[in-house]
C-alpha cells in the first residue's frame, strides 16, 4: 500500500517538475521578493508591516515591478513550512520570514534550498549558512534609552513597563535595557513591569490586557508607561493616552505614525530600523553582495514630535551620551552577558 | 439523523446520505458562494481567488500532503467533540486536552534514550491519552458530583492546560528564574522542549517536502473505533441515551454519572491522541506557539459532520482543505487568508441551520423537523 502511493505521488511530483522547468526556460526576470508573516495580518502596524514595507522600500530602491513582490499572512504556526514552500516553489529568489518564531522553520529551508536567499528578521542565528542572514537588534540598548527617556520624564519616581510574553527573548530583552537604563538616571526608581501571562498565541493580540495593565499601573502612582508588546502594548498607550499628564513610550516603529491614539502621551518610541534594514538586505541580495549570518540593524528612540519642547535639553543630552555610549560599548545593560 | 439510523431500521439508506455527505457539501458550496459576494464587495477576484484554493488544497503532491496533514487532527478533535455531544455534553475543553496530549506525549518522547521504538513510541502515545483523558474527565466528574457545568470548566481547564504548558518549557534563564522541567537547556532563551528521540516519532509516509505521516491511519482507526464504540456496543448505547433523554436513562437503570464521566475522559482522550500525533509527527516537541486552536476547530468540525464519525471524516477533509489552500489563494490572488475563517463560520452558520440549506437547495424528506432539532437535543439535553 505505502510503495503504490509512494510511485503514485512520485508520478505527479515529477510532471510538476516538468511543469516549473517548462515555466522557468522563459527569460530570466527581475528578483522576485517573498514575505512570510508570522501568526498575524501584514499590516498590524509593528513587525510583520515595518518588514513588509522594508520589501515595498527595496521595490521602489530596485525598480522592480508590483507582481515581483508577495506576501502570505501565516495563520497557524504549523504552516511555516508550508508556506515558505509556497515561495520557494514559484521560484522567488528572495525571501523575508518575519518573527522569531519563523527561525527555525526558516533555517531548515535555507539548508534544503542553497540556492534561496533568506532574510529572517528578529532571528538570531546560532551558526552561519551563507543564504540566511538574522536580522537583530540590540533591544536591550533600545530598551535602555527608553529607561533612560522614562526616568527623566517621570515626577512621581515610578514609571512602568506592559510587555508581551517573556517566552520571547527580545522583549525580556527590551524590558531589562528598560529597568538598566531607568536605573541609571535613579538607582532608586520603582519600576512597576508586567509580562502578559498568557500562551504565545494570545500575548501579542490582548489590547485589553494591556489597558487594564496600563490603568493599574497608574493606579500604583506611575507616571511613564513603556508599552511592548504589539497589539497588548498599542492598547496600554491608548490607555495611558486617555489620562491627563501622562507619558506613554511605544516599542518596534516610530508609533507616532502606527497609533494615532497615541498622540496625547506619546513622548518617543523604542525602535527597531527593521523597514531599511530589510531593504538595505534586499539591495544586496540584488547587487550580489549578500552574506549570511547575524546582521545588527538600527536601534534607537524615535523623534519626540509634538514633545520636543516637553523633553528638557540636559535628558537630551544625557540620550545622546548614552547612545554613543551603547554603541561604543562603554555602557553595558546588563542584559545576556 | 446519523443516530436516528441506528436507532431505528426505517431510516432510509438515502437520508443517511443526505446528512452525513451531502450536507456538508452543499454547506460549503453555499459558503464559497457568500465568500465570493464578500470578496467582489471588497473588489477582489473570487475566481482568482478559489482557482488558488483549490490548487494549494489539491493542485500537487504538496498540496494533498497539507491538505491530509491539516485533517489529521481535524479528525481527532472533531471525534471529541461529537462523542461529547451524543451523551448531551457540549466538549469545548478539546483545546486544553489537546494541549495535555502534547506535553504529556512530549514529556516521555524526550526521555528513555536508546529504547526500542516498538516500545517508546506506543508509550508517549499513551501517555499523551492518558494525559487528554485526565483532563477530559475532570469536568466530567466535576460535572457529576457538583453540578458544575461542563462548558464553564472546560473553558477554564483550556486556560490551565495552556499556562501548566507553557510553565513546562519555560525558559526563565535569562531573568534567573527556575526554568520549566521539559525546558530544551540548549536552547538558551526559547521556551521548548527538546526534540523527541527518533524512537518516539511517529514516521513520516513520504518524508519531506510531503509533511505526512503514519499518524493518518491512527486517526482513522479511531474513527473506526468510535463508530463501532458508539453505534455496535453497550457503553455507546448508555451514552445515547443519556445524551437523548438523562431521566428516562436513569429508570432504565443506565449509571448516568459513569457514563458522563467516561464519555468526557473519551472525548479528552480522543483530542490528546490529536495533541499526541501533531507533538510527535509533526512539529516532535514542544513549544507554547504550537497551542490547541485546532481544539476549538473541533466544535466546528464535529457539527458540519452533523456528529456522526464518518461525518466528521468528510468535515475534516473540507475543512482541512480550506486551511491548506489558504496561503495559496493569498499568494495567487491577494485576497486576505482571514477570508477562510469567513467561510468557515459561515460553514458553521449554514450546519447550524439546517433547514437554510434543505429550503435553498429544495431536499425534502420525510422527518425534517426531527432533523433540525437534532442538534438542538444533543447538546442541551441534560
Amino acid at each position: 500500500m505505502p510503495t503504490q502511493r509512494i510511485s503514485w505521488l512520485s508520478l505527479l511530483w515529477l510532471s510538476s517538475v516538468f511543469l516549473l522547468l517548462a515555466v522557468t526556460s522563459l527569460p530570466a526576470a527581475p528578483i522576485k521578493v517573498g514575505l512570510v508573516t508570522d501568526v498575524g495580518r501584514v499590516n498590524d502596524r509593528s513587525f510583520n508591516q515595518s518588514a513588509w514595507e522594508g520589501v515595498e522600500l527595496a521595490k521602489s530602491n530596485l525598480g522592480l515591478g508590483d507582481r515581483d513582490i508577495k506576501y502570505i499572512e501565516t495563520q497557524d504556526a504549523k504552516d511555516y513550512a508550508d508556506n515558505l514552500a509556497q515561495f520557494i516553489e514559484a521560484e522567488y529568489q528572495v525571501i523575508v520570514t518575519v518573527g522569531f518564531a519563523l527561525g527555525d522553520a526558516t533555517v531548515k529551508a535555507a539548508k534544503e534550498n542553497p540556492d534561496t536567499l533568506f532574510i529572517g528578521v528578529d532571528q538570531f542565528q546560532g551558526e552561519t549558512l551563507p543564504n540566511l542572514a538574522g536580522l537583530i537588534f540590540h533591544e536591550d540598548q533600545s530598551g535602555f534609552l527608553a529607561g533612560v527617556l522614562a526616568a527623566g520624564m517621570t515626577k512621581s519616581g515610578t514609571i512602568a513597563a506592559v510587555l508581551g510574553t517573556d517566552l520571547i527573548p527580545p522583549v525580556v530583552a527590551f524590558n531589562e535595557g528598560y529597568i538598566a537604563g531607568a536605573k541609571s538616571v535613579n538607582p532608586k526608581i520603582k519600576v512597576i513591569s508586567t509580562y502578559h501571562p498568557g500562551e504565545i498565541s494570545q500575548a501579542f493580540v490582548d489590547p485589553e490586557w494591556g489597558a487594564a495593565t496600563a490603568k493599574q499601573a497608574m493606579d500604583q502612582g506611575a507616571d511613564v508607561i513603556f508599552g511592548a508588546g504589539g497589539l497588548t502594548g498599542n492598547g496600554a498607550l491608548q490607555e495611558v493616552a486617555s489620562q491627563k499628564g501622562m507619558y506613554c513610550i511605544g516599542v518596534d516603529a516610530d508609533q507616532w505614525f502606527t497609533v494615532p491614539a497615541a498622540h496625547p502621551c506619546l513622548i518617543s518610541s523604542a525602535m527597531k530600523l527593521i523597514t531599511p534594514a530589510v531593504a538595505d538586505l534586499i539591495g544586496q541580495a540584488q547587487a550580489g553582495t549578500f552574506e549570511g549570518g547575524n546582521v545588527f540593524g538600527a536601534a534607537g528612540l524615535a523623534p519626540f514630535h509634538d514633545f520636543d519642547g516637553a523633553v528638557p535639553q540636559p535628558l537630551k543630552n544625557l540620550l545622546k551620551a548614552a547612545k554613543a555610549g551603547l554603541d561604543s560599548g562603554i555602557i553595558k545593560t546588563g542584559y545576556g552577558n | 439523523m446519523a443516530q436516528a439510523n441506528s436507532n431505528k431500521p426505517n431510516v432510509t439508506q438515502k437520508q443517511f446520505f443526505l446528512g452525513v455527505f451531502l450536507i456538508p457539501f452543499l454547506a460549503l458550496l453555499t459558503a464559497l458562494a457568500a465568500g465570493a459576494v464578500v470578496m467582489l464587495a471588497f473588489g477582489d477576484d473570487p475566481i482568482l481567488a478559489y482557482q488558488g484554493l483549490f490548487q494549494g488544497a489539491f493542485g500537487s503532491g504538496r498540496a494533498w500532503s497539507v491538505t491530509i496533514r491539516k485533517m489529521i487532527p481535524f479528525i481527532l478533535t472533531g471525534l471529541s467533540v461529537a462523542v461529547a455531544f451524543k451523551a448531551g455534553l457540549f466538549n469545548i475543553g478539546a483545546s486544553g486536552q489537546f494541549v495535555m496530549g502534547s506535553v504529556c506525549s512530549v514529556a516521555i518522547g524526550i526521555h528513555f534514550e536508546g529504547l526500542p521504538m516498538i516500545i517508546h513510541l506506543p508509550l508517549a502515545i499513551l501517555s499523551g491519552m492518558l494525559g487528554g483523558m485526565i483532563w477530559g474527565a475532570i469536568p466530567g466528574l466535576l460535572k457529576v458530583t457538583t453540578g458544575a457545568h461542563e462548558v464553564i470548566v472546560t473553558i477554564m481547564m483550556n486556560y490551565l492546560a495552556s499556562l501548566f504548558a507553557g510553565w513546562t518549557v519555560y525558559a526563565g534563564g535569562t531573568q534567573g528564574q527556575t526554568p520549566g522541567p521539559l525546558w530544551d537547556r540548549t536552547a538558551r532563551a526559547i521556551s521548548e522542549t527538546p526534540d523527541v528521540f527518533d524512537s518516539a516519532q511517529i514516521p513520516w509516509l513520504f518524508g519531506p517536502p510531503y509533511r505526512v505521516h503514519y499518524g493518518v491511519f491512527l486517526a482513522l482507526i479511531a474513527v473506526v473505533v468510535v463508530w463501532w464504540l458508539i453505534y455496535k456496543t453497550t457503553i455507546g448505547f448508555e451514552i445515547r441515551t443519556v445524551g437523548q433523554n438523562p431521566k428516562a436513562a436513569r429508570y432504565a437503570g443506565i449509571r448516568v454519572e459513569k457514563t458522563v464521566v467516561l464519555t468526557m475522559g473519551l472525548a479528552g482522550a480522543l483530542a490528546g491522541l490529536a495533541g499526541t500525533i501533531e507533538a510527535l509527527g509533526l512539529n516532535h516537541k514542544f513549544a507554547p506557539e504550537f497551542g490547541g486552536q485546532v481544539g476549538f476547530d473541533g466544535i466546528t468540525v464535529a457539527l458540519l459532520g452533523q456528529t456522526h464519525p464518518f461525518g466528521v471524516v468528510i468535515a475534516s477533509f473540507l475543512i482541512g482543505a480550506l486551511d491548506a489552500g489558504a496561503a495559496k489563494m493569498q499568494f495567487e490572488s491577494g485576497v486576505a487568508a482571514d477570508i477562510i475563517q469567513v467561510i468557515q463560520a459561515l460553514v458553521l452558520a449554514f450546519v447550524a441551520a439546517p433547514l437554510i440549506i434543505k429550503a435553498l437547495f429544495r431536499l425534502r424528506s420525510s422527518d425534517d423537523e426531527k432533523h433540525a432539532t437534532k442538534l438542538n437535543t444533543s447538546w442541551g439535553g441534560s
